[in-house]
């Protein structure tokens, strides 16, 4: 593996674990707040609402930690989870942003003077999902050349 | 080729039990925290978001505005904001720009404003806070006299206060 290709992949990690660590923290810390960000997309039924807020920010966390500290078939997982809700949360957020709704997207913080949604959230989305698919294709490439007994590759 | 594929499709499999993993994980820590929670923040499994004041404003057909919008449009000259609360209330204090609009005073009130305003002015709307349906109220008797353009913001003037907005007391604007 070339020196560039560790190094993408350890950015890919730091800024992937990084960032949904960090977004966790708020919304455990204040499931109420983080639950009418949630019920603000419009998008769940009401029996839902709470739930996902309770505990999708431990599956942020979870993920976060598998992304930078897990062993290969881990890391794997952590970036899928990670790569369908980054999918679901840009699908949620333009629908906000199509729809005229100037809500904050409840990503970092659920304070009420959080900014609203815009193009910037879309972008950052889009590059942490690239990151993303290349832990998934790094960790299973090595998870596949450990089951092969191979040098990791 | 053909070795590869399958081997990746193998790896990808192996890593699914981990994916379940996680998300059984999740579930145990974000049940677990909600229990060791104190009551008075512990937050319910299902709530009625029906009768949460943006829904009821949703269903109206009612926009809403949050914080950070109403602070864009604040002293703008193109959107008259309204305070649906008591006189007593609002003389103790307000949104800088803001006239008393209480609910059973809209007519008379109406004909006071009636220099600054067009049925196809902006108007934004509050209330004391999340948990008072005063200002839909006044969002839904404005539309009924015909202002197309009413706007609700749901936070109110609690939120605005605790997110240290500025603040004029008295009658006045």
């Amino acid at each position: 593996m070339s020196r560039a290709r560790i190094i993408l992949v350890w950015v890919a990690r730091l800024a992937v674990a990084g960032m949904f660590i960090g977004a966790c923290l708020a919304k455990i810390a204040a499931p109420e707040s983080f639950a009418l960000a949630v019920h603000r997309y419009r998008l769940l039924p009401d029996l839902l609402v709470n739930a996902v807020a309770l505990l999708l920010p431990w599956l942020e966390l979870l993920c976060g930690v598998a992304v930078l500290a897990g062993p290969p078939r881990w890391r794997a997982a952590g970036a899928l989870w990670i790569a369908l809700m980054l999918v679901v949360f840009t699908g949620a957020i333009s629908l906000n942003i199509l729809r005229g709704i100037e809500a904050s997207c409840g990503c970092f913080s659920t304070r009420a003077d959080a900014a609203a949604s815009d193009g910037w959230n879309l972008a950052r989305n889009a590059t942490l999902l690239g990151l993303t698919l290349v832990i998934l294709w790094d960790a299973l490439r090595r998870d596949q050349s450990a089951a092969a007994g191979e040098p990791a590759p | 080729m053909a070795e590869s594929t399958a081997g990746r499709r193998a790896a990808f499999l192996r890593m699914l039990p981990a994916s379940a993993t996680l998300l059984a994980l999740a579930v145990a820590l974000g049940v677990a925290a909600n229990l060791v929670r104190p009551a008075a923040t512990r937050l319910p499994w299902a709530s009625d978001w029906s009768r949460h004041i943006e829904t009821q404003a949703y269903r109206a057909g009612v926009p809403v505005l949050f914080l950070p919008g109403v602070r864009e449009r604040a002293g703008n000259p193109d959107w008259l904001i309204c305070d649906a609360r008591t006189p007593e209330q609002y003389a103790a204090g307000h949104l800088p720009g803001a006239w008393n609009l209480p609910l059973e005073e809209v007519d008379a009130r109406l004909g006071a404003l009636a220099a600054r305003l067009t049925l196809q002015s902006e108007l934004l709307v509050y209330c004391g806070g999340a948990d008072c349906t005063d200002a839909l109220e006044l969002a839904l008797k404005l539309r009924q006299l015909g202002f197309e353009r009413v706007t609700l913001y749901p936070g109110g003037y609690a939120e605005w206060v605790e997110y240290g907005g500025e603040v004029r007391t008295g009658d006045e604007p």
